[in-house]
């Protein structure tokens, strides 16, 4: 953790970090001269009916205050400075980390999300912490500890007693709770679930009738968390009364025994007074030192999260090369391609495959297939294949990544779109196109009808990933941002599903309109979406099975006619 | 202590509008009659504990001023064992009144839940289409901990924070005025230094929290589309961007939080000021002569300012939280009191349907001014299959979510073996009519847990039939746990096609005379499709089946097929009547052969 905090400060951030705890060290010391100088007005000043003495002591106590009130607020400003610049560099190297990760295995979206967000934002309170309540209340509690012993070394036994005492409760508290607090969070996790649930399946429920079926599990889940959470707050009930009676007695103690003390002449009164604030002064530091303790046990858990992205495969870099123009339309090659996690399940195995320069071809198998794989090795989402791809006869392993990725421009399967306009959105991989390259796209889209009746046309606002536009409309907006950087290559991965059929046909019948100058892969499990292309590969589990034109496939390949007599033959439902 | 993950108090509180707050205060109070007279016990002990605390700490004075003599030894250690007796009781105190308050609050806010859910349960399906789930979410779990959190604190620390205020304050100022002015003043400049520096930082607050939210908008969106970010190699682009606003986040917080970073600091230092304020205004008048001032009420003075600043701030927090509490809990209200669905008066009981349908010129709308179904008639004879058929929106699944009653008709009727399905008991309606949705919602359970929803009464040996004869046995039992396997999150790791055979084994149990089945619009691999839809047919054989097609290859054999355009019936009739009329049917199933 320590070094997840090192590797993410630098320069001024990282002096603010270690100079923000010798600070702090300032205001403790100031704080813990208080009840000295208090107890010494009134054992010398009060005693001789010294008023300067009372003055200028009092003056020092100002002093004291005053100064504490610099301390304090420096470590708070260095404290936050450090935090703040160490989450902004944390955010950044793990963002960057999950955009250029190429690892096939790595953390889910998700997970990635919340542990940039959430956990990093629990790192900086972390090092505010420990920049400021770590330090204090330890320093505080020795510090009080140490000036007790000093002004009254004869009631120091009472510290040594009850201190003790105090830490062995508060901790046997903290000890029995931890396992009824996860049990309650268990509880509410529970019920939370059941809640979510009954809203998402409410229709599922109600189609049902399942209202009372869902109602006794709820009633059950609520009981139990009622228990659950009673149990943990009544394990820490004691804590206050006791930490109360504690601190009452020591003072009592303090009072009687020190009172006897001070008649036979030993210690002052002065003296008992600064003890028992000594004491009041430890016994709050003591509680706080426990909450930092639980605070810390928490934040902990956000570093280890952090540390598994840090942890992620970096992308392996790959060397300088020259960018070569790619002739357009090129072919496509595959040689001997394999591709997979593990040995006994690869993904793609040995696919061969040579795709003429301006081709169409169709790329149909089931889900798990290898269909889409075999486009992120195009694309050099992966590197860690065997076998050699080509494009335009060029090993893509020799090119610049940046010239493979402008080179391929691909319809993906999830249409994510980003917050920013219509324009931003098609415009992601070709930064400079002119409005009417975009209205192009989105006439081979089908997509211009709806963006002109946004009233704002292509300028027209496109909220995060996309909400405001329904699942059909994402899908256009989609393929048009990927007919925008009029890339040589086009990938369409199964990009229209949630358009109807109609609109599927037209985008399909544009596509083959301008295809010219440009090679195009069509991804589907739709027969009728490759049944057109010049040339079709069926994959099955990792392997090109057959390949050949539609007529050629139905009357050559077994599993393609299956496919044909699922998706067009006639029947399916009914009587006949 | 509390060891569970607060939000850390915020010193820019939510602004809250209350409007009338009575009949909210008095509602919450009906949660709490049944506590009265744990309540009643509470306030008395808080104002035990309270004085001792007040008559404790003025003791400790009264023993540094006049038992510590030679002579009173004796009565300076009785006074200090009957202190002693005097805290052991107050601890006690303590510990019953927190006691009996955390058992008021949990048992209430269990009850406000168990009512906020059985009423949801049956709000009517408009409620849900119409509202967020994370709001109404939000209902349940965080406004119920906010009420829970008010019940906890206002008790106990109102009366606490109250009597405190006005036994000590009473007692400090029969002791010395002045030294009670010095108190006063430094709880005042505590206070007003942080709504100060609230004030100051107000802004800089705002804009934290604005780009803190763009901030995390903008990394939820590039990882989530990062397969679009990479491909089209724009890393560096998404980077720069987010570089910017993570910059400008990080100076607006340092502009917020250097400010409040100094609140604690500058408390500690009023403390300390008042400290030696009173030490010195103690001293001095001691030295003068004047004012009855004893070492013993200096140090009464020195303890009271530690236990006096705290209760009044926490009064003033105390406002807030409860004005936040009663917004809260209005909110609660709110949804305990939306009217739920209910039978009309006298509705039959449907306990042998047939299956015969009747849609009578429908008319539907969801708000008012959209209809969404003109004129919709159709009659369904037991154990026929009508198809739906048209594009995405035309309002096919609409006609069937009024079949079951979900929504009211505008005009015209449903009808289910004669009766009107708006006369009919709702739980018979639902048990006659099966809906295999699109997407049917699998719940945290187990396999065999979730096809038994179908009919809770079935057997195990039931519910393997069913997973049989809907195809899904195949794939159950090659689980390392078959039926016994737990589903999690909508069961994400199956696939949508073994989504949606579970769902049918759940239709097969049902044995309802009336199907609707709601064709998948995404893509599910052809080995599958070709399972969901032999189950599918094998289903239809018993029932009246509605079948809302998304791909005409699977209802050429329908005996009769509706063609549904903008909420109307634009064509009727069966396959080959439709091909031979030439209409938008036969263009329709032409286009899907098109290039």
């Amino acid at each position: 953790m320590f070094t997840i905090i090192m590797q993410h400060t630098h320069g001024r951030a990282r002096v603010s970090f270690f100079l923000a705890p010798c600070i702090m060290l300032g205001e403790v010391l100031c704080d813990l001269q208080q009840p000295t100088l208090m107890s010494q007005i009134i054992d010398h000043g009060l005693a001789r009916g010294d008023g300067r003495y009372v003055l200028t002591h009092a003056a020092l106590m100002m002093l004291f205050a005053f100064m504490g009130l610099g301390f304090g607020a420096t470590c708070g400003m260095l404290g936050s400075y450090a935090s703040l610049k160490m989450g902004e560099q944390l955010r950044a190297h793990m963002l960057t980390i999950a955009l250029t990760s190429r690892d096939p295995a790595g953390l889910p979206p998700a997970t990635l999300i919340t542990r940039i967000t959430n956990d990093v934002t629990q790192m900086q309170n972390l090092v505010m912490m420990v920049t400021r309540g770590m330090v204090r209340s330890p320093l505080l509690l020795l510090g009080g500890i140490v000036m007790s012993v000093i002004v009254c070394p004869n009631l120091a036994p009472i510290l040594f007693i009850i201190m003790p005492l105090l830490v062995v409760f508060l901790l046997v508290i903290v000890r029995r709770s931890i396992p009824l607090y996860t049990k309650m969070q268990q509880a509410v996790d529970r019920v939370n679930l059941l809640m979510r649930e009954n809203l998402q399946g409410a229709k599922t429920i109600k189609s049902y009738g399942l209202e009372d079926h869902q109602r006794a599990q709820f009633t059950r889940g609520n009981l139990n968390l009622q228990t659950t959470s009673l149990k943990a707050s009544m394990a820490t009930v004691p804590l206050t009364p006791v930490i109360q009676l504690m601190l009452n007695l020591g003072v009592i103690i303090a009072l009687g025994y020190g009172g006897q003390l001070a008649v036979a002449g030993t210690i002052s009164t002065g003296q008992i007074i600064a003890f028992v604030n000594y004491m009041i002064q430890i016994t709050t530091a003591i509680v706080q030192t426990v909450n930092i303790i639980t605070a810390f046990s928490r934040a902990i858990t956000s570093a280890t999260r952090v540390h598994g992205v840090l942890a992620e495969a970096p992308a392996p870099t790959t060397p300088a090369a020259q960018p070569v123009p790619i002739a357009a339309p090129p072919a496509i090659d595959f040689t001997h391609v394999s591709f997979g996690y593990r040995q006994s399940e690869p993904i793609l195995a040995d696919i061969t495959l040579h795709v003429p320069a301006g081709q169409w071809l169709g790329i149909i198998g089931a889900t798990g297939a290898g269909k889409t794989s075999l486009i992120n090795l195009l694309t050099r989402t992966y590197d860690d294949y065997t076998g050699t791809i080509t494009i335009a006869g060029h090993d893509i392993q020799s090119l610049p990544l940046a010239t493979v990725r402008q080179a391929v421009a691909v319809a993906y399967q999830d249409a994510s779109l980003f917050a920013g306009t219509i324009a931003t959105n098609l415009r992601f991989g070709a930064p400079h196109a002119s409005l009417p390259t975009l209205v192009a796209a989105a006439t081979t889209a089908d997509a211009t009808e709806f963006i002109d009746q946004q009233p704002q046309g292509y300028a027209a606002p496109v909220e995060q990933l996309g909400k405001n536009f329904s699942g059909g409309q994402r899908q256009r907006l989609n393929i048009a941002r990927a007919l925008t950087p009029q890339a040589p290559i086009l990938v369409v991965d199964d990009a229209t599903s949630a358009v109807d059929q109609s609109t599927n046909a037209r985008i399909k019948a544009r596509l083959a309109k301008r295809r010219r100058g440009r090679t195009t892969l069509m991804i589907s499990q739709r027969v009728t979406n490759v049944m057109d292309c010049d040339q079709i590969i069926v994959l099955d589990h990792g392997r090109l099975v057959a390949q050949g034109t539609h007529a050629e496939l139905v009357k050559r390949n077994a599993f393609y006619r299956q496919l044909v007599q699922t998706q067009l033959g006639g029947g399916a439902y009914g009587h006949a | 202590m509390d060891m569970r993950n607060r939000p850390r108090r915020n010193i820019h509180r939510e602004k809250v509008n209350l409007g009338d707050w009575r009949p909210t205060v008095r509602r919450l109070g009906g949660y709490l009659g049944h506590a009265k007279r744990k309540l009643i016990i509470t306030f008395l002990m808080t104002i035990v504990t309270t004085a001792v605390t007040v008559v404790g700490t003025r003791l400790n004075g009264i023993v540094i001023d006049r038992y510590i003599h030679a002579d009173t030894l004796h009565t300076l250690l009785l006074v200090c064992l009957a202190m002693g007796v005097m805290y052991v009781i107050a601890s006690g105190f303590v510990y019953f009144q927190n006691a009996l308050i955390i058992q008021v609050a949990q048992t209430t806010s269990a009850d406000i839940r168990r009512d906020v859910f059985a009423n949801l349960q049956q709000l009517p399906m408009h409620y849900f289409d119409t509202h967020d789930n994370g709001d109404v979410m939000s209902r349940l779990t965080n406004d119920v901990d906010n009420i829970n959190t008010a019940l906890m604190q206002t008790f106990v620390q109102l009366f606490t924070g109250i009597i405190s205020i006005i036994g000590m304050g009473a007692a400090m100022l029969v002791l010395s005025p002045v030294l009670t002015l010095i108190t006063l003043l430094a709880s005042a400049a505590t206070y007003a230094f942080s709504k100060a520096v609230a004030k100051r930082t107000q802004q800089a607050f705002m804009t934290q929290q604005r780009t803190l939210g763009e901030l995390n908008t903008q990394i939820e969106e590039s990882v989530t589309g990062k397969q679009v970010v990479q491909g089209f190699d724009h890393i560096d682009a998404t980077m720069a961007t987010f570089t910017a606003t993570n910059a400008e986040y990080t100076t607006a917080a340092f502009a917020a939080q250097a400010w409040s970073s100094v609140i604690g600091p500058f408390n500690n230092m009023t403390n300390n000021l008042a400290y030696v304020l009173i030490t010195a205004a103690g001293a001095a008048s001691i030295l003068l002569g004047q004012g009855g001032i004893t070492v013993g009420i200096i140090f009464t003075f020195l303890i009271y300012l530690r236990n006096f600043t705290g209760p009044i701030n926490n009064l003033l927090d105390l406002i807030n939280t409860l004005q936040l509490s009663l917004i809260s809990a209005q909110r609660v209200f709110a949804l305990i009191d939306e009217p739920p669905e209910q039978d009309v008066p006298d509705a039959l009981p449907l306990p042998h349907p047939v299956g015969h349908v009747r849609f009578e010129h429908v008319d539907f709308a969801y708000a008012p001014d959209r209809q969404i179904l003109h004129d919709v008639s159709l009659t369904a004879e037991p154990g026929q299959v009508i198809a739906l058929v048209g594009q995405t929106g035309a309002g096919k699944t609409t006609i069937m979510n009024l079949l079951t009653n979900l929504y009211p008709l505008q005009h015209g009727a449903i009808l289910l073996d004669g009766h009107d399905v708006t006369s009919l008991r709702r739980a018979d309606l639902r048990h006659a009519v099966t809906v295999v949705q699109q997407e049917s919602f699998l719940f945290t359970l187990t396999i065999r847990e979730n096809i038994r929803l179908g009919r809770p009464t079935a057997t195990d040996a039931e519910v393997a039939q069913a997973a049989q004869q809907a195809n899904a046995a195949g794939f159950i039992t090659q689980l390392p746990q078959g039926y016994d396997t737990l589903l999690t999150e909508n069961a994400h790791d199956l696939s949508q096609g073994q989504r949606q055979l579970l769902s049918i084994a759940r239709a097969f149990i049902a044995q309802a005379p009336v199907l609707v089945l709601d064709e998948a619009t995404a893509a599910i691999d052809s080995n599958t499709e070709a399972m969901v839809q032999t189950a599918m047919s094998r289903l239809m054989q018993h029932a009246t089946s509605f079948v809302i097609a998304h791909r005409l290859s699977t209802i050429q054999a329908a005996d009769q097929i509706l063609v549904i355009a903008d909420g109307r019936v634009v064509e009727r009739g069966t396959h080959a009547e439709l091909l031979a009329q030439g209409g938008e049917y036969a263009s329709l199933y032409n286009s899907q052969f098109e290039a």
